[in-house]
């Protein structure tokens, strides 16, 4: 395949993640705001602009429209949902001849829909409601993603860019709960755990295994560990190590040997990390740790597949 | 898309005949002097439309909108668009595609197919004698300036040996249809010509919307484009068993993008920018993840100029340095061959029928529109007595620069545009303002008249293949004769029938 065009159908998988990840906070966000208010409910909307926007905060962003404007529909925000989809389909549409014509009329399509969109038009009946369609669009689009791509190299590296992105969005989104230097700002309470799982898809997930016993390092637990569920860091950075694997398999050994070191090296952090123990006081920096060597994957995927020398003429 | 104006300027419209007996869908439907495709002058149906026609008059016309718009949505949805930059501002737009297919019949076609067959011969007879031994210009037949002065001519080319003696590949020829019924051919397009994405993707929603007109008609298929393009590519390197073949675009911001990207994955082939590309010891390599991969087909979609900057515009950052050289030293194929442009500027346009005689012995069997060349003296008095009916062309320019539309222009217009015509006449030619035929299409839910012409697309490697049929443009602003889809040009699907 050819290296630029892995790189678009990276991209895609990474935008569309982020895509995924916006719509949620704000479709849960817009829906829990009935039941927060004064305080909790400025917190709860620092953790999302946090989680969304790393450069604005609550303060500057106004009421919850302006907010959901900015996150949502705001070109000139690198990171709203509108931008995270019109760069997917920017990239998607460079790597067009890879992709089925159902991905590729869904993805445009969906953009279509919010495009013309004002944030007047979001607000005058349920603000959550466009969030949630988006949510629904964007699982059909993982459908036909799944079922009309040949599971091929191009599909592996779409799923590299969509699990990278969680490990990342779900390590910051926990971090931001367990901040480093505790006692600023307002602790989270039960609500808020609740909403963290919901933030993650995570809510009914986490009762099957824990009981209703809404517990921090339980949370905490079970997103970063489960080996099972879909949005855990674990399971994400399962199917980093799994796409590597798949793809650029006639690469010269030694340079696929620098992707598959560091996705082992993180996929052993994770096996042998203890709830236990990070609830003492490390779980900030192992997440910060996390994040880090997915830059590092991303840095050395890069390197060896998409810009790598001419010296290697076969 | 590359389009060019057919010819600049608003006609009147002809209030003449009106058609069908007063039928209200008809009620706005002007004959006028130019040949209609679907009625005689009289009004009656010409056979080959009477099913379309009954078609239409059972259908709502709530119906025939909702059907229009729906093909709209679809071309959105496919991403059939085509991108227009104002400001910062980028626009997609899609080319609007009227529902109503223009219909050519088994004869008429006939003559087309044979007489673009034989001038794509001659054309690449001519390509290869100019860029060989010229022996074109030692008889006399065209002026070497016209040649050796033309800056699409590249001398870079001079030795160089296609493969079949097939320069021109890939040509999308634009026809009209004169007063008197007889398709002329206007222009050739023997460089980067595009448009036969937008022929198959009417041909998808027209089917759609007509599906038992369609059914009864018997109209001949061109869905096997594709295949033929590329068995046209393979055939530039038969030695190769297993050529590595792609499609060079200029990018994603390129308005014909959705056209190469369409076309690559319809071939089942790469689609490469100039970037993915590099050239080591004369071969050329695309950058994979799994390591180099030779390619030995490249169907390129970058104008000559752009493709390599150590041999032509070193500014150029869409083409793959050292590629020129590659194709020299017999290791990559490009089709279409460079330097093919010089091929279908205006003035060498004008000399075709004798290059027909000259290279094949044969009489021309599509004509050409009436053409003046202000180079020779006859010409340039007539031209310059007969300003105010002429359309005047720079020989080198397209996309309407440096021309004059008589009849629309101002006395002090005309007089300003004598001088500079006096000036250089060898650089103008003039051609008489054409009234292209008319076509049924749908406004607003009823049929009015529109100007069209047809670009069929014919493939030359070791054999010359024609698609039945081709990309009809239609001028959708009423009475206009322009085509151009950045001047409210739409397009519509090409019937050409079995029998």
């Amino acid at each position: 395949m050819l290296s630029r065009v892995a790189e678009n159908l990276y991209w895609t998988g990474r935008y569309v993640e982020r895509a995924e990840h916006t719509s949620r906070l704000l479709a849960v966000k817009l829906e829990s705001m009935a039941e927060q208010s004064g305080e909790a409910a400025e917190a709860g909307w620092s953790r999302v602009i946090a989680a969304l926007a790393a450069e604005a905060s609550a303060d500057d962003l106004g009421d919850a429209l302006s907010r959901t404007e900015v996150l949502a529909l705001d070109r000139g925000n690198p990171s709203s949902l509108l931008s995270s989809l019109s760069w997917a389909r920017d990239n998607a549409r460079q790597a067009r001849e890879q992709l089925s014509s159902e991905v590729w009329e869904c993805l445009n399509r969906l953009y279509l829909r919010l495009r013309p969109l004002t944030i007047e038009q979001v607000w005058v009946h349920e603000p959550h409601r466009i969030f949630r369609e988006t949510l629904q669009n964007l699982h059909a689009l993982e459908g036909v993603i799944y079922s009309t791509l040949r599971h091929g190299e191009g599909w592996y590296f779409l799923e590299l860019g969509r699990y990278i992105e969680r490990a990342q969005l779900v390590s910051r989104l926990l971090a931001i709960h367990f901040p480093a230097d505790d006692g600023a700002g307002t602790s989270p309470t039960y609500v808020d755990w609740l909403v963290l799982l919901k933030f993650c898809c995570a809510f009914e997930p986490y009762l099957k295994e824990h009981t209703a016993a809404i517990v921090p390092s339980r949370v905490a637990g079970f997103l970063l560990f489960d080996a099972e569920f879909p949005r855990s860091v674990n399971f994400a950075v399962g199917r980093v190590s799994d796409a590597l694997q798949h793809v650029a398999q006639g690469a010269p050994p030694q340079r696929r040997a620098a992707c598959e070191r560091l996705a082992g090296r993180l996929k052993a952090s994770i096996d042998f990390g203890r709830i236990d123990e990070m609830m003492e006081g490390s779980i900030a920096q192992f997440l910060a740790a996390i994040t880090r060597q997915c830059e590092d994957i991303h840095d050395a995927v890069h390197a060896a597949y998409i810009a790598y020398g001419a010296a290697a003429v076969a | 898309m590359q389009h060019r104006a057919v010819a600049l300027g608003k006609l009147e419209v002809v209030q003449g005949a009106r058609p069908a007996g007063g039928d209200p869908l008809y009620r706005s439907y002007a004959l006028g002097s130019a040949f209609d495709e679907m009625f005689t002058p009289d009004g009656e149906v010409r056979p080959h439309y009477a099913a379309l026609h009954s078609r239409i008059a059972a259908l709502p016309s709530e119906e025939l909108i909702r059907r229009q718009q729906a093909c709209e949505l679809s071309f959105l949805h496919q991403g059939i668009t085509f991108t227009v930059y104002s400001d910062a501002q980028a626009t997609e737009r899609i080319i609007p595609t009227d529902l109503l297919p223009r219909i050519v019949t088994a004869q008429e076609w006939e003559r087309v197919e044979r007489g673009l067959t034989q001038r794509i011969r001659a054309l690449n007879l001519f390509l290869e004698d100019i860029y060989g031994e010229a022996r074109v210009l030692k008889d006399g037949i065209l002026p070497r300036t016209m040649i050796y002065g033309s800056k699409h001519y590249k001398r870079e080319m001079r030795g160089v040996s296609v493969p079949h003696g097939a320069y021109v590949n890939v040509c999308g020829t634009d026809l009209v249809r004169r007063e008197d019924g007889a398709f002329v051919v206007l222009e050739d397009n023997l460089r980067v010509p595009s448009g036969v994405s937008y022929m198959l993707a009417n041909r998808e929603v027209v089917r759609r919307a007509f599906p038992g007109v369609f059914r009864a008609a018997g109209v001949r298929p061109i869905e096997h484009y594709p295949q033929e393009l590329l068995a046209t590519l393979k055939s530039l390197a038969p030695y190769l068993e297993d050529a590595s073949i792609a499609v060079l675009t200029p990018g994603v911001f390129n308005s014909a993008y959705f056209e190469h990207a369409f076309l690559a994955r319809q071939m089942g082939v790469e689609l490469v920018e100039g970037r993915d590309l590099l050239v080591n010891d004369n071969f050329v390599y695309a950058r994979t993840t799994s390591g180099l991969k030779r390619i030995d087909i490249l169907y390129r979609r970058v104008d000559d100029d752009f493709i390599d900057p150590l041999t032509f515009r070193e500014d150029s950052t869409l083409g793959v340095p050292g590629i020129f050289n590659a194709w020299r030293a017999g290791n990559v194929v490009i089709a279409n061959a460079l330097g093919t442009g010089v091929a279908d500027d205006k003035a060498v346009y004008a000399y075709v029928p004798k290059l027909i005689s000259y290279y094949l012995d044969e009489d021309p069997i599509l004509e050409n529109v009436e053409t003046h060349l202000c180079r020779e003296p006859q010409s340039l008095s007539h031209t310059l007595a007969n300003l105010d009916k002429l359309v005047v062309k720079a020989v080198g320019e397209s996309g309407g620069y440096g021309m004059l539309v008589g009849p629309h222009a101002s006395a002090a217009e005309r007089e300003a545009f004598a001088e500079k015509l006096k000036a250089d006449p060898e650089n103008y030619i003039a051609q008489p303002t054409i009234q292209l035929s008319t076509a049924p299409t749908l406004v607003d839910g009823h049929v009015e008249s529109r100007h069209v012409d047809l670009r069929p697309f014919i493939l030359h490697g070791d054999r010359t293949t024609i698609v039945p049929g081709g990309l009809t443009r239609v001028a959708l602003k009423r009475g206009s004769l322009v085509v151009n889809s950045s001047q409210g040009g739409g397009s519509k699907d090409t019937w050409v029938l079995t029998s």
